[in-house]
Formats: C-alpha cells, structure tokens, sequence
C-alpha cells in the first residue's frame, strides 16, 4: 500500500508540475502569438496565414488544460444546492457516486475522442498547410483520459475514506 | 427517458460537474438517436473554429493579473477624486469603481475580492451602516456586466451568433442606468449623513491620474479600439494581455515573475471550466435543435403567452429562476440556443434579448441558493450567509427594477446600435 500511495505522490507532483507548464506555454505562447500578429501586420505589413488557425487550435489547448488543471482542484462548475442537506456520511457517500459519475462520462468521451481521432488519422485530413490534422486532435482523449484519471483517483480515495474511516477524519 | 433526465438532473443538483451533466445528456440523446458518439468529440472540437473565443482566455488572463497588482487601489483613488465630492461620494465611487473593474476582469467574482476589501473597510470609517456597506459591496459585485469587454458580453455574442460590437454598444446605457439608480439610492439611503468623500480638487486628480498612469492608456486603447472599429475584439484582448504583463510585472513590478504561474493556472482554471461546458452544450444543443426542441418550446408556450409583452414577463420570471441555480457562462451556452429562437419569433430583437439575458442573470449573482456573490462575501468578510442576502435585498430591488426597466423600453438598449 505504502509503495502505491508512493509511486503515486511522485505521480501527481510531476503531473502537476507538467501541468502548470503546458498552460504557462500555452497561455504565453498565444499572447506573444495573438499580440505579434498584430505588430507585425501594423508595422511591417506581415501576415502569416496559419496564425489565426494555430491560434484557434491554442484556444482548443488551453480550454483542455484548464479543464484538466480544473479537474486536479475539483474546482469545475457545479450547482450543488441538495448536498447541505444531507449527513456527513450521506454526503461523502453522494461525493463517491458524483465522481465515479464523472470518472465513466469522461472514460466514454476518451474512448469516442479516441474513435475521432483514428478516423481523422484514417481519411488523412490536414489542418494549418499540409500537418497531419490528428495529431492535433490528439488533446481530446489524453485531456478527458487525464480528467477521468483524476476523478477515478478521487473516487477510491473517497470510498476507501467512506469505507474505512468515516467522514470525520 | 424522463428516468434518465431525472437521475442527470439529481446528479447535477447534488454537485456533479456541469460539464460532466451536459456531456452525459448528450451522449443519451444521441444514442437513443442511433447517431454515432464520435458526435460528441467532433462538436467539441468546434470549440477549435470560433475566432472570438481568444478573447476569453485573454481578457480573464489580463483582469486576473490586474486584480493581483495595485490597480484596484489605484483606480479607487481616482475614481474618489473624480466623483468623491458628490453626496455618498464613497458609496458612489464604490459603485463607479465596482462596475468598472467587473467590466475589465470577466465577472467572476474577482471584483468582490480585489475591491471590496478596500472599499468596506473604507465606508466603514466613513460612517455608513455595515448592512448598507455590505449590500452595495456584494451587488457592485457583477455590476459592470453590461459594459465591455466583460467575459459575459461576448460569450452570449458567441453563443447567440450576434454582432459582439453591437453587444458592446447595447451594454452601455442600460448598464449606467443600473449604476445611475443604485447611485440614487445610495445617495437618498445615506441622507443623514450625506457625507461627501473629499472636496474636489484639481490637484487630486492630478496626483491620482499621474498615479494611475499606466493604467489609463488600458481603457483607451481598449475601448476606444474595439468602438472605432480599429481592433477586432480577439485583437484588442491580445494587446491587453501583453501591455498589463509588460506593465505589472516588468515595469511596476507589482506581480512577481514566480507568481506568474499561479495567477496563469487560476485564471485558465476558469477559463478550462467555462469553455469544457461550452464544448458540451454544443454537442446537446445541437441534439436539441435537432430533436426540435426549440420548435416544440414554442408551440407550448404560445398556447398562454398572446404576445411580446407576456413573453417577456414569461421571460424574465424563468431568467431569475434559472440564475438562482445556474451561473451565468453555464446559462448562456446552455439556454440561450432554445430561447433565442423563440424570442425572435416574438419579435424580439437578439441584441435586445442579449441585454435582457444579461442584465436577469446579474441578478442571479444575489440569489440564494447559488448566488456567487453571496458566497464569495460571505467568506471574504466573514459574515453569514443570510446576513448578506439580507442586506443585498434593497439593491436586488433597485436591479430589478432596472431590469424591468431595461425588458420593456427595447430603444435603451437598440439606440446606440442604430436598429
């Protein structure tokens, strides 16, 4: 057990530092990207036709990393108004089923990204010039297989918790 | 089926991830309908063919980064100097400063945050009445909404597939007659002791401009950019991301270098949650459309609603309900598709029915049992959440009435845009 829980700390700490790193790149990236568009079209007359694509596909990135970064916190929107009403055990158990709820929505959206993805990469299509357009595509399933990940992670810790130890702890 | 929606809508009210609800709903949907699942990963990837949305990541970057840097001191200065005479000069400036900064920083809360730890305290001092203080705080909150680039403006002008310029220009004088009323209140509210801030002198102004100087270019390039039609919305939120990096962390050195990862991953934490139901509601919207939903919603609701003016009344009563539980982004991508077809069969203006939204779903910020507002005041001033509520009801009135206001007099809205 100690060994699991250890090789899965190293896990989480590496995953969350390549986290932070691929929003930061991508978010400075886009700034340096969307802002010298702007200077070089204005100062020297440059335009690059891929940019606006590349950027598009940024904000694609970005919206999926911010997911998985929102998903690490639990920090997703939600509603939650019925939960205050219940027991702490109640709750912790309701906490158990919403995130093995969405642990299995986002195995299935991995597995039909993963669908997408192939087929893309079946009929060949190409996206800024002549790059193979899946490769890009490839965010889909590893950020939702990241998410679902996540939220499976959270699930066991909570019902070992539920199980073994009761709400308080 | 109805077991189905009825398990999903459960899930959702007990805390599921919204996104994860949507996701779930469209899936079932397009399943019972023999469509293939990819569906749902190629609608998402619509997210990747919408130019506008670089605006969101870059606007809610560059008002996060504001929000850790002085500016908010700075721009309650000035604002003191330049409206701090009038009588409730600080319940003024607060409001001016509030709507100012919400309209910069996305309406997510951070104004509450950033601002109203300067400002409670503030009026505290000043004499005027905690549970006064309180209500103008927590409602100055998602004041501003109305007013670009606010994060909500230009997702509804997405989602709705309307001119965001237009949006733009609509926003403005309903979101100041918003301001004007709340104004008025605070002034007759406070006539007992109708403090003014500070008597007005040029040589405030001077000071707080020369303070603020490089803020000031932010709304003028801004602003006056993307009205001039010089710089398309994206472009506009490029150059404000850059120019507040360069300034806060280079030239003011306000924000750390080391902290930049931080303030990066909480913005884009936001940004993630907003766009990951965006990328959903476009998978079940295009389910309901196709199922027509939208289509059957009207045939059901002409069957009591004869014309516009019930419509709206129909309208703004499901709009509060619907921004007591649902925050404003999750709204928009999500509601918005089935009812903007309907209004326009009323002949409601989508521009019109884009400030309507807006201005109801502000509302929903004070609203128990989700209002953000609340929450967020709650834990920054450590009081109850009832005793907030209580004290946002004056100004929930007072919005309200605005919002009235704002549904039945389409010209408010329509004026600017020249429709």
């Amino acid at each position: 057990m100690s060994r699991v829980k250890r090789v899965l700390g190293a896990l989480e700490k590496a995953g969350m530092a390549a986290e932070d790193a691929v929003l930061v790149l991508i978010l400075t990236g886009m700034i340096v990207l969307a802002a010298g568009q702007i200077v070089l079209r204005n100062a020297f007359n440059i335009g690059f036709i891929w940019t606006d694509e590349l950027l598009r596909l940024l904000v694609l990135w970005l919206a999926v990393a911010g997911s998985v970064a929102a998903s690490r916190m639990d920090k997703h929107i939600s509603i939650a108004v019925l939960d205050r009403f219940l027991s702490p055990t109640l709750k912790l158990a309701a906490k158990v089923l919403l995130e093995l709820f969405t642990a299995a929505v986002c195995g299935l959206i991995t597995w039909h990204s993963i669908k997408f993805v192939h087929s893309t990469f079946e009929f060949g299509d190409t996206m800024l010039g002549n790059l193979p357009a899946w490769v890009f595509q490839l965010v889909l399933p590893v950020g939702f297989a990241l998410i679902t990940y996540r939220y499976t992670l959270f699930t066991f810790k909570n019902f070992y918790q539920l199980v073994m130890r009761g709400p308080q702890t | 089926m109805i077991f189905v929606s009825l398990a999903l809508i459960l899930l959702a009210l007990l805390g599921a991830p919204l996104f994860a609800v949507i996701g779930a709903s469209a899936m079932w949907g397009f399943s019972q309908a023999e469509i293939d699942l990819q569906v749902i990963a190629i609608e998402f990837f619509g997210i990747a063919e919408m130019p506008i949305l670089l605006a969101i990541p870059l606007f809610t970057f560059a008002g996060y980064l504001l929000g850790e840097s002085g500016a908010p001191r700075r721009l309650v200065r000035l604002t003191g100097a330049l409206l701090g005479w009038m009588p409730a000069g600080l319940a003024i400036v607060s409001l001016f400063a509030c709507a100012f900064f919400t309209a910069f920083t996305g309406a997510s809360g951070v104004t509450i945050i950033a601002l109203g730890a300067l400002l409670f305290p503030a009026m505290q001092q000043a004499g005027y009445p905690e549970r006064f203080n309180l209500g103008l705080v927590t409602s100055a909150g998602s004041l501003g909404l109305l007013f670009a680039p606010s994060l909500p403006l230009i997702l509804y002008g997405v989602v709705a597939e309307v001119s965001i310029e237009q949006l733009f220009l609509a926003g403005l004088l309903p979101g100041f007659l918003m301001l004007t009323i709340l104004s008025g209140y605070s002034v007759w509210k406070n006539r007992a002791i109708r403090v003014p801030l500070a008597d007005f002198s040029w040589k405030e102004v001077g000071k707080a401009l020369r303070e603020s100087v490089w803020e000031i270019p932010l709304p003028i390039v801004v602003l006056g950019g993307i009205y001039s039609g010089y710089f398309a919305i994206s472009e506009a939120a490029a150059v404000t991301a850059l120019y507040v990096l360069i300034v806060d962390v280079l030239i003011l050195r306000e924000v750390r270098i080391r902290d930049l990862p931080r303030v990066m991953r909480e913005s884009m934490i936001l940004v993630g949650g907003i766009l990951i139901i965006l990328g959903m509601s476009l998978a079940s919207t295009n389910y309901m459309i196709d199922e027509g939903v939208p289509q059957r919603l009207l045939g059901y609701i002409s069957n009591f609603v004869s014309g516009p003016y019930t419509f709206l009344l129909l309208l703004l009563v499901f709009l509060l309900i619907l921004g007591a539980i649902l925050d404003i982004f999750s709204a928009t991508v999500l509601v918005v598709p089935l009812i903007l077809p309907v209004a326009t069969q009323y002949g409601i203006n989508p521009v019109h029915l884009g400030i309507i939204f807006l201005a109801t779903m502000q509302l929903g910020y004070l609203t128990p049992p989700v209002g953000l507002n609340l929450f967020i005041a709650s834990y920054r001033f450590e009081k109850s959440i009832i005793s907030i509520y209580l004290s946002t009801l004056p100004f929930f009135f007072f919005l309200l009435i605005s919002v009235l206001v704002i549904t039945y007099w389409p010209q408010l809205s329509l004026f600017l845009v020249g429709q």
